[in-house]
């Protein structure tokens, strides 16, 4: 099996079959590891089972932050999924160097680091003097805390988010419709179906494909949201989450754990407790899928 | 021809439908263009404003003062350790790119196009872990860093960063349609393995390498989390982190300021996308539809 002619080709392969195993198999092993004991980097680690799981479930941040994912996901998929369907529409339809420009002007808050995309926002957001409470000003509206008020601060993330999200979806979801062939919307035209139809009977079913990876996609990184509301609520190990902690995520909670308050193995914990709840949300969304796609 | 013949036996009413849908499509994409970029234009506004005007009263579409805005980014790189974050940052971004492009067109090189032990379980590994959240592996993986003495080095910044499963699988999927007989017929003319990744496979998957350099750009440009708790001392504070200070709650900065700041870590991105558009349009649109 084994023979000196393969040893150039494992030598090509070697730097980053090593790098892979140090900085991400051991990582997840030894993190594993840690999830059983009660570890904080200074005192000598006890090996605890699974109380720091226990721990972490039972404790009303977790709840808090479980509730407030589920909420953003719930909304910010399907309407920034569908804000990005209507701007690849709306691309689609200009030719040429409009198509080219306004698919770059779309596109342009993705170009944006996300820290900076959520500095700006906060700004605008500011109480007052903030661009939206200007606008509102100018219509003799009232000053809002979009930021400090928790009955708006989930809907100013979500807004954020599909500022940013949209023009990146709609990248791909216009690759998706350039894929698909003329022949069926001339043969659509021919018998005689409105544009409206041609996206309902032609678009959107060829697209299945690409609109559930988007889905699959933005399902997995919202579940690890934490740049955004991070930087919208404070941007430091003691100040997070916002009022009430209408802002609090599980990526965030699992930060301050472990870097808040040097509870490494909560933290680690909290690590493997959202990979399962990432898996069994994957696998319901592809056990959903071929059901669907089954005629 | 059928279509054309069609289109032009409904002329009278089909072109005022036409027209209408027209302007309406117009007004639509221009307000969204407006939406997207308002935020971009109002962030350069606040800059260019002359200082002491409470700029966010008063939205504009046009600069004020070019002067009053250069001032204040004088003020920055002059005051602040920006430029030093911007050194970082842009070392961090350089050495990633160029690991992530030599390691991965390596293993791609191998993965794509020969067989050698181990190769299929090795691989299958590798491209479950794109299923895995970072989420996971980022206390764990900071532990492991801080136990090699690490933090607040570039080394900690770059390294554990550079087995990108995401860059491999995309450079492998393009390394796949090289020809073999191009490969069997340099081996013939006598080149050695590492000529024939060197000379044929690597010029020949450039457009790749190109796209790749570019997302690895963005991201690590972007990169927010790993700096935040790898590097936390202001000696290797990235431009991200800079900016996340400014932004602190009770930091006593003034909206222009902030927004100079800004702008500052947004040039090289913007730059890089007006350079490089359809590249990164296409990357993108490939490693979503492939995907």
């Amino acid at each position: 099996m084994f023979d000196k002619k393969h040893i150039p080709h494992l030598l090509m392969v070697f730097p980053f079959l090593a790098l892979f195993a140090v900085f991400f198999l051991y990582p997840i092993a030894s993190g594993f590891v840690y999830s059983f004991y009660d570890w904080n980097a200074t005192t000598t680690s006890r090996f605890v089972g699974l109380a720091n799981y226990q721990r972490i479930i039972h404790s009303r941040d977790f709840s808090k932050a479980m509730w407030n994912l589920g909420t953003y996901i719930v909304i910010t998929v399907p309407v920034g999924i569908a804000a990005a369907f209507c701007l690849a529409l709306l691309v689609d339809s200009f030719k040429g160097f409009w198509q080219n420009f306004f698919r770059g002007i779309f596109f342009m808050p993705v170009v944006l680091p996300m820290f900076l995309a959520a500095t700006i926002w906060r700004w605008i957001y500011t109480p007052n003097i903030g661009l939206l409470n200007t606008i509102r000003g100018l219509f003799g509206l009232p000053s809002v805390q979009f930021l400090n008020d928790t009955s708006t601060m989930l809907y100013s993330l979500i807004a954020v988010d599909v500022w940013v999200s949209a023009g990146f979806n709609m990248v791909i979801i216009l690759a998706g419709m350039k894929n698909i062939p003329k022949d069926y919307y001339e043969a659509a035209r021919l018998d005689g179906a409105s544009k409206l139809q041609e996206i309902v009977y032609i678009t959107i079913p060829m697209l299945y494909p690409v609109l559930f990876f988007v889905t699959t996609y933005g399902v997995i990184s919202a579940l690890q949201v934490f740049d955004k509301p991070w930087l919208l609520t404070g941007s430091s190990f003691s100040q997070y989450g916002g009022r009430q902690n209408a802002l609090l995520f599980p990526v965030m909670d699992m930060m301050g754990r472990g870097f808040g308050e040097l509870k490494f193995g909560q933290a680690a914990a909290y690590g493997f407790i959202l990979t399962i709840v990432i898996v069994a949300v994957t696998a319901v969304m592809f056990a959903l899928r071929k059901k669907g796609s089954q005629p | 021809m059928t279509t054309d013949a069609l289109v032009s036996s409904a002329t009278p009413r089909y072109a005022m439908d036409l027209s209408i849908w027209t302007v309406l499509k117009w007004i639509v994409a221009i307000c969204v263009a407006i939406v997207a970029v308002f935020p971009i234009v109002w962030m350069v506004n606040v800059v260019f404003a002359e200082p002491g005007i409470p700029v966010s009263i008063n939205p504009r579409l046009l600069p004020t003062s070019f002067g009053a805005g250069i001032a204040k980014i004088n003020t920055i790189l002059s005051e602040t350790g920006y430029l030093h974050a911007y050194y970082i940052s842009i070392t961090y971004s350089l050495l990633t790119i160029a690991g992530v492009l030599i390691i991965g067109s390596m293993a791609a090189f191998e993965f794509a196009l020969f067989e050698f032990p181990g190769k299929r379980p090795t691989f299958a590994v590798v491209m479950l872990s794109l299923m895995v959240p970072t989420a996971v592996t980022l206390i764990p993986t900071y532990l492991l860093t801080a136990s090699f003495g690490w933090l607040n080095t570039m080394q900690g910044l770059v390294v554990p960063g550079l087995a990108s499963a995401f860059g491999l699988f995309m450079l492998i999927q393009f390394m796949r349609t090289i020809p073999r007989e191009m490969i069997e017929a340099a081996r013939l003319d006598g080149a050695s393995h590492f000529q024939i990744y060197r000379h044929i496979a690597l010029p020949m998957s450039r457009n790749a390498l190109v796209t790749l350099a570019i997302i690895t750009f963005m991201q690590t440009w972007g990169n927010f989390i790993w700096p935040l708790i790898v590097a936390p001392s202001p000696q290797m504070y990235t431009v991200g982190q800079v900016v996340g200070l400014f932004n602190a709650p009770f930091s006593h900065v003034t909206v222009d300021i902030v927004m100079a700041a800004n702008l500052l870590a947004a040039l090289p991105p913007l730059i890089f996308f007006l350079l490089f558009q359809r590249k990164i349009v296409e990357g993108i649109a490939m490693s979503g539809s492939k995907g």
